[in-house]
């Protein structure tokens, strides 16, 4: 490693990290995306918040501190002169490589509620954690519908979290961090709904639920979130033979999974391989994280940087640290079993895109968007014909431009991973034979009154092409 | 009919391109064939069956200061050659029409004709068309070599094999020049990289397709701005590879300019941002030409601009290969006419890979 490095992601790992490389000499800025403000927020990247976000997140103030008294290690990097960016959004990653050789140093865009700035670097450590997964069902789109991860960071971080009474989907860690953490706060518990045999989590975990006499309902899937203006029940269906409850709630929390962040390195270009263990895309990455491009890493997550501190530290084993062993449960099965049985239950009558308001069935049917008011003369197939060995059998990018699934403000945060496996269970393709929709730049939505450049130099000025002059006959 | 692709249907240049039909005023020996197409695109949602977003709203090219109105006023000498109804207007004219324009406009050449539509709907509406009456498009399916015998096409070479037939048309851009080179053929095409971006839907705001400031901008029907422009770098192909389309940090410059040009913009959001490949001649006109030797081979590409003309561009290559000619007008647009370009060409214009800002 080397020179001057940017970590992007404040986790206990990517903190670790940056007081590692600090101490060993290096100029290290630190980039973290949070506290957001609570318009970002509103795009349910990387965390889930859903549409009832709690007024007192206004309070910048209390929000900041509390952010930083939640991170001991992000306190230590402070204290140790780390250049810590919080509130910072890294937006883009540029560097020379194939067909852009005019970049220079390698190069990140930083953008806050101030304005942008490019800073230069040699090294990029991508320590970004994970995001909510949350599939869609009827009445997804009310507040107060929200993933485990924002579930837990309003309980814990930010402690603003106003829901009584909530229903919990999944029973994943994930889903029993959140209960505890509901519990300890005060809320109850009212319905825990697994679409699964079993508690996801294993017989200690059911245990542990019974003990507490919250009812786990097992093969059943929330049918409908309740609500005009926010949640105030919802529908749950039985997987065998259509019984239905109904409870009151003010809170559902979708606490299925999480999925890693991978926009930077995808946007990048890094190397990437399907991985069922995370149901994700993830960088290919050496024993000490490196991926395919020279100084970039990624951290899968906190535990794998082990040996790239070790590293940092000038240790050269870095062979001594295990590559990362397969889950035994991989996410993608437990996915899998969500999405299939929401969408044999629910139907095809169900946005699952919610930005631009597509359903299901307009998706997989690649109807043309609403606006346009024309549909397909004959129906089509999104199968790629192709009999190349390395062809894809159905291209990502194809379903979104055509039907609009992931193209709205979220950047297909919320959708993306729903519209993919469903294509795959539609037309029964492996994921792995999904080409992925492209990540691209910016990781966020920027205001453009703050990204825009207010720099152009008089060598990039006098060098714009300006059309209908395609191009300068010099 | 059978078609290959490189990559996917729709991904290359149809995913670049900005979605303008030009008249091209600039280039008024296209001019006829640019015509010809209008007239196509008037019709083709019904004749595909399948959306392409087609607007025929207008056009207007902008200037922002002294020097380009001057440059636009002696350019539209050159688009009086052509008989499309071009006016030069002022910049408070232009507001006119289309009020979100900055003050700093300060005129410009206007025409009610021409018109936008979405590239990649466009370029699939085409591709299910040409499945629903019988046709094959083969995709993730390389050309590697042209295949002829006895001065004559004979078929092509994939990954998989050889593929037989003795009508060939070659349509791929600036792999062009690298798939003629080893018959003995200069097909002179520059590939260069270019950037392009959206920002968040916006209402309602103008229609017509607009060039100033050094942008292409214009608004979906969604009512996301998709714009591009910026320094062009230029690079090389390689046969069977796709392209590398990075961006770079440009994006911001971009985004600059387009506040420059349209101030409401600022209330907008920076979406998504991409690149892609655009093959350049080097008079940066439509070049269609039929071979005498090898028969039965036909090739065309359009630097920049073959979205807008591919409707007329389509009928003259499948004319040419059906019949050995056609009723569009291209006599002018032959690769007759880089005869005398020598194949250093694009040193010589500082268009070689890894040049930049040239």
């Amino acid at each position: 490693m080397q020179g001057k490095i940017v970590v992007v992601g404040a986790s206990a790992g990517g903190c670790r990290v940056a007081l590692a490389a600090q101490a060993a000499g290096h100029d290290v800025t630190l980039v973290d995306e949070h506290p957001q403000a609570m318009k970002d927020m509103s795009f349910d990247a990387p965390w889930f918040y859903g549409a009832g976000l709690p007024s007192a997140l206004l309070n910048d103030n209390s929000i900041a501190q509390a952010v930083l008294e939640g991170s001991p290690e992000l306190i230590e990097c402070l204290e140790s002169g780390v250049d810590v960016r919080v509130s910072t959004v890294l937006w883009g990653a540029f560097r020379n490589g194939p067909n852009s050789v005019n970049v220079g140093r390698p190069r990140v865009g930083l953008v806050n509620r101030d304005g942008n700035e490019i800073l230069e670097h040699d090294t990029l450590v991508i320590a970004t954690g994970v995001r909510d997964f949350v599939p869609s069902f009827k009445g997804w789109e009310l507040p107060g519908v929200f993933g485990g991860k924002a579930g837990i960071a309003m309980l814990d971080l930010y402690q603003v979290f106003e829901g009584r009474k909530a229903v919990v989907l999944g029973t994943s860690e994930l889903a029993l961090r959140f209960i505890r953490s509901a519990l300890a706060r005060g809320t109850e518990i009212v319905a825990v709904i697994e679409a699964g045999q079993e508690v996801y989590a294993g017989p200690e975990a059911a245990a542990w639920l019974a003990e507490r006499g919250i009812p786990v309902h097992l093969r059943h899937v929330v049918h409908e979130a309740l609500g005009k203006t926010e949640v105030s029940g919802a529908i749950c269906v039985s997987l065998d033979g259509d019984a239905t409850f109904a409870v009151d709630c003010d809170s559902i929390a979708v606490a299925i999974a999480t999925l890693p962040n991978i926009e930077l390195p995808a946007a990048m270009g890094c190397k990437m391989h399907y991985d069922p263990g995370l149901a994700s895309w993830v960088p290919e990455v050496d024993a000490r994280g490196e991926t395919s491009l020279e100084s970039v890493y990624w951290l899968r997550d906190d535990a794998s940087s082990e040996a790239l501190l070790a590293s940092i530290k000038g240790e050269t084993n870095a062979d001594r640290f295990p590559p990362h062993a397969a889950q035994t449960q991989p996410t993608l099965d437990y996915i899998k079993t969500w999405i299939s049985a929401l969408h044999e239950s629910g139907g095809d009558d169900v946005n699952i895109c919610q930005c631009e308001t597509v359903t299901r069935g307009e998706f997989c049917g690649i109807a043309p968007p609403s606006y346009l008011g024309q549909g397909l003369r004959h129906a089509q197939s999104p199968i790629v014909h192709s009999d190349a060995a390395r062809a894809p059998r159905i291209n990502q990018d194809f379903m979104k431009r055509m039907t609009r699934v992931s193209m709205g403000h979220c950047q297909g945060k919320r959708c993306r991973d729903e519209a993919s496996i469903a294509l795959a269970l539609r037309f029964g393709v492996d994921p792995d034979a999904i080409r992925p929709a492209s990540y691209r730049f910016p990781l966020r939505p920027i205001d453009l009154a703050l990204i825009a450049d207010d720099d152009e130099s008089e060598d990039i000025r006098l060098h714009w092409q300006m059309w209908p002059y395609e191009t300068r006959q010099d | 009919m059978l078609v290959l692709d490189a990559g996917a249907t729709a991904y290359e240049a149809s995913s670049r391109a900005t979605g303008y039909l030009s008249l091209r005023g600039e280039t008024p020996a296209e001019s006829p064939l640019a015509q010809e197409a209008e007239k196509l695109w008037d019709g083709l949602d019904e004749e595909l069956g399948y959306p392409t977003e087609w607007t025929q709203k207008g056009r207007i090219w902008a200037a922002f200061n002294e020097r380009e109105l001057d440059e636009l006023k002696q350019l539209y000498g050159t688009f009086r050659k052509t008989n499309v109804p071009f006016e030069f207007l002022s910049g408070d004219d232009l507001r006119e029409m289309m009020p979100c324009l900055s003050e700093s406009c300060l005129g410009g050449i206007w025409t009610h004709r021409s018109g936008h539509a979405n590239p990649q709907r466009t370029s699939q509406a085409f591709a299910w068309a040409f499945n629903d009456r019988g046709g094959e498009i083969r995709e993730y399916t390389p050309v590697l070599e042209i295949l002829t015998e006895g001065g004559k096409a004979k078929g092509v070479r994939t990954l998989q094999g050889e593929l037989h037939s003795d009508k060939l048309a070659l349509c791929a851009a600036a792999h062009n020049t690298l798939l003629l080179e080893p018959l003995g053929i200069h097909f002179p095409l520059a590939p260069v990289r270019l950037e392009a971006l959206v920002t968040t839907p916006m209402p309602p705001l103008f229609e017509q397709a607009f060039i100033g400031n050094g942008l292409s901008i214009r608004q979906t029907k969604r009512g996301n701005l998709h714009m591009n422009g910026g320094p062009y770098e230029w690079v090389d192909l390689e046969i069977g590879k796709e392209a590398a389309k990075p961006n770079t940090q440009i994006v911001r410059n971009i985004l600059r300019r387009a506040i420059e040009t349209m101030p409401v913009l600022k209330g907008a959001q920076f979406l998504r941002s991409w690149a892609g490949i655009v093959d350049m001649a080097p008079d940066q006109m439509t070049t269609i030409h039929k071979f005498d030797s090898p028969e039965g081979l036909v090739t065309a590409a359009c630097s920049g601009h073959g979205f807008g003309m591919a409707p007329a561009v389509g009928i003259a290559v499948s004319e040419l290969l059906l019949k050995g000619e056609t009723r569009m007008p291209i006599d002018q647009l032959s690769l007759d006419r880089f005869n005398k370009v020598s194949t250093d060409w694009r040193a010589k214009r500082r268009w070689e890979a890894g040049q930049y800002n040239t």
